[in-house]
């Protein structure tokens, strides 16, 4: 799993591409890119160990 | 291609709760782009693409998610959407939240709460009703925070009220943007809900960028909740009520008189029970009301402002102690580690501020009666060392140390639920009166809710030696003297209950054993 940066870095890099301003056939053009390879690889790793819903907040006094 | 980033001081700005609207911008784009990413992947496997493609939609991407994981899985790929088309508008001093009042989406139960049917034109204007009452309390005291809302809430999907309790909401991590609640009783509740799982939001959107916690930790007692959670859980808990307490402060400060020099001189107020505290004006002059034993009362100060406070002042602490048990866990990564030191800041912040001194014992009350709930619900103690500690008592000989209580199976989910918090809520609602909540009701009660600590315990331990009574136990932690109560009540309830029940019945009593306990076993 890729990390981000180390402590008291000035900035925090995520291992995520922003891919927000491309279409579809955008991305399978750049499918050999190596950032947008561990972009998908993190993803997959999110499917495999999917979080516990977050339900229940109770806000009546 | 360029991946995402944060300077440390925006970074920073976002774990304290208040992230700039670039922050939230860059939020919203990682979740467009997580989104963009996970259908490219259905279309490698040869699944079905929506047209048109809308990726900043919280429901786009909650079909999108369950497409993908049903392709993964062999299975067949969800029914399509189907948008309600409820939009709601609110506008308040320049400022407009616009969002889908969701009630058609046959994938809307994954928010993971039971929605509600389709609603009626009437319902639809009622949620508008509570919408806009909610903004302008937003928008007028709490600005950046509706700022945050505003950018980044998108839909709200009803759902049922749970008979148990007065009001529930959540969140999925697949739908950025998306809240799912039950109908608020009333503009201020829903404002707070909509603000906690917001929170939610925007820390499953910084997880899906930056790694802050690492698997595999241990399931530890959270503020929050009755059982057990994960570090994550903990962590989504603090961050969710950084942004309640926030809250809390601002109401309190808005609703109750801010300086308290000394002792405040205090009258009897003869408030009626049936008294609504919606008819008492948020802006009303401040006067505090006590005398006699009862401490301070809620008074014209604003009912609610109490109320307020109270949560202040429990869910401050809360925040700062789990922070620190996240910073203490070594599961957190060096973003995470970053990440929470900025959250515990911001609530240490809030410890040192005044609160009225009933109201602070009130909360710090509530605090640690549900730490006893938790370790009496959750923790077990091994046989062996009960029947040991038993085996001395009767011999009358000091408690051998013995190992830390384990986790008990599993019991599921579950809400905080206490009677007693239940009082207490009722008494800073409805100030002190004769027939007040707690007046007779259950013993002890009383005596709690006036800080006689004394009068309570004795009246929690009465029969308490054959009885495992969760509220009575919990109760008896929170006003005992004894150490070995306050500290560990799962080991002083399961030793009172085996000598009990061993034949041991002259002397048991919890308070007893809790002393025994504390002599010997604490000091080692």
């Amino acid at each position: 799993m890729d990390r981000t940066a180390e402590d008291s870095a000035e900035e925090w890099l995520s291992p995520m591409v922003d891919v927000s301003g491309l279409s579809l056939d955008d991305l399978a053009a750049r499918e050999d890119d190596s950032a947008l390879t561990r972009s998908l690889r993190r993803l997959a790793a999110e499917r495999d160990e999917p979080g516990e819903p977050i339900a229940g907040f109770n806000s009546a006094l | 291609m360029r991946t995402f980033r944060l300077t440390d001081a925006a970074f920073g700005d976002l774990a304290a709760g208040r992230p700039s609207a670039d922050t939230v911008d860059l939020l919203r784009r990682a979740q467009a782009s997580r989104h963009l990413l996970l259908l490219s992947a259905i279309r490698k496997l040869g699944g079905p693409i929506p047209e048109p493609i809308d990726v900043y939609d919280p429901m786009a991407a909650l079909h999108t998610s369950a497409t993908l994981a049903a392709l993964h899985a062999g299975a067949a790929p969800p029914p399509p959407r189907v948008s309600a088309a409820h939009e709601l508008t609110a506008t308040h001093d320049g400022l407009t939240l616009r969002v889908r009042l969701e009630d058609t989406d046959p994938l809307r139960a994954r928010l993971g709460l039971a929605p509600s049917r389709q609603l009626l034109p009437a319902e639809v204007a009622e949620w508008q009703r509570l919408l806009s009452a909610g903004w302008v309390l937003l928008t007028t005291r709490h600005r950046a925070a509706a700022e945050v809302l505003a950018a980044g809430l998108r839909v709200i999907v009803p759902v049922e009220a749970d008979p148990g309790s007065g009001g529930l909401s959540a969140t999925s991590a697949e739908a950025f943007g998306a809240v799912a609640i039950s109908t608020p009783g009333d503009p201020h509740s829903f404002a707070v809900g909509l603000l906690h799982e917001c929170q939610h939001s925007l820390l499953n959107a910084t997880t899906s960028l930056f790694d802050l916690v690492t698997p595999g930790g241990p399931r530890v007692c959270s503020p929050w909740r009755d059982d057990p959670r994960p570090l994550s859980g903990l962590l989504h808990g603090a961050y969710a009520y950084l942004s309640v307490t926030r809250f809390r402060r601002t109401e309190a400060a808005t609703r109750v008189p801010a300086p308290r020099r000394g002792p405040v001189a205090l009258t009897p107020h003869p408030l009626p029970a049936e008294t609504s505290v919606a008819h008492l004006p948020a802006a009303e002059p401040p006067v505090l009301t006590e005398t006699g034993p009862r401490g301070p009362a809620a008074g014209s100060a604003g009912l609610r402002g109490r109320l307020a406070e109270f949560e202040f002042a429990r869910w401050r602490a809360a925040v700062a102690e789990a922070a620190g048990t996240l910073l203490d866990s070594g599961q957190l990564t060096a973003a995470g580690t970053r990440f929470v030191r900025a959250m515990r800041d911001e609530a240490a912040g809030w410890l040192s501020e005044p609160v009225d001194p009933r109201v602070a014992r009130l909360a710090a009350g509530a605090n640690a009666e549900h730490r006893a709930r938790w370790r009496l619900r959750n923790l077990e103690v091994d046989p062996a060392a009960v029947a040991e500690l038993v085996a001395a008592w009767r011999r009358g000989a000091a408690a051998p140390a013995v190992p830390e209580a384990g986790l008990a199976a599993d019991r599921g989910r579950q809400l905080e639920s206490s009677e007693r918090l239940r009082l207490v809520h009722r008494l800073l609602n409805e100030g002190d009166h004769r027939g007040r909540a707690g007046s007779g009701l259950r013993p002890g009660d009383d005596a709690y809710l006036d800080g006689d600590a004394g009068t309570a315990a004795t009246s929690y331990s009465k029969g308490l030696a054959f009885s495992s009574d969760l509220d009575r136990w919990s109760g008896l932690a929170v006003v005992s003297s004894h150490a070995a109560m306050r500290d560990r009540p799962e080991l002083v309830r399961a030793v009172t209950l085996a000598a009990a029940e061993a034949g041991e019945v002259r002397n048991v009593g919890p308070e007893a054993v809790a002393a025994w306990l504390s002599g010997s076993l604490m000091s080692a």
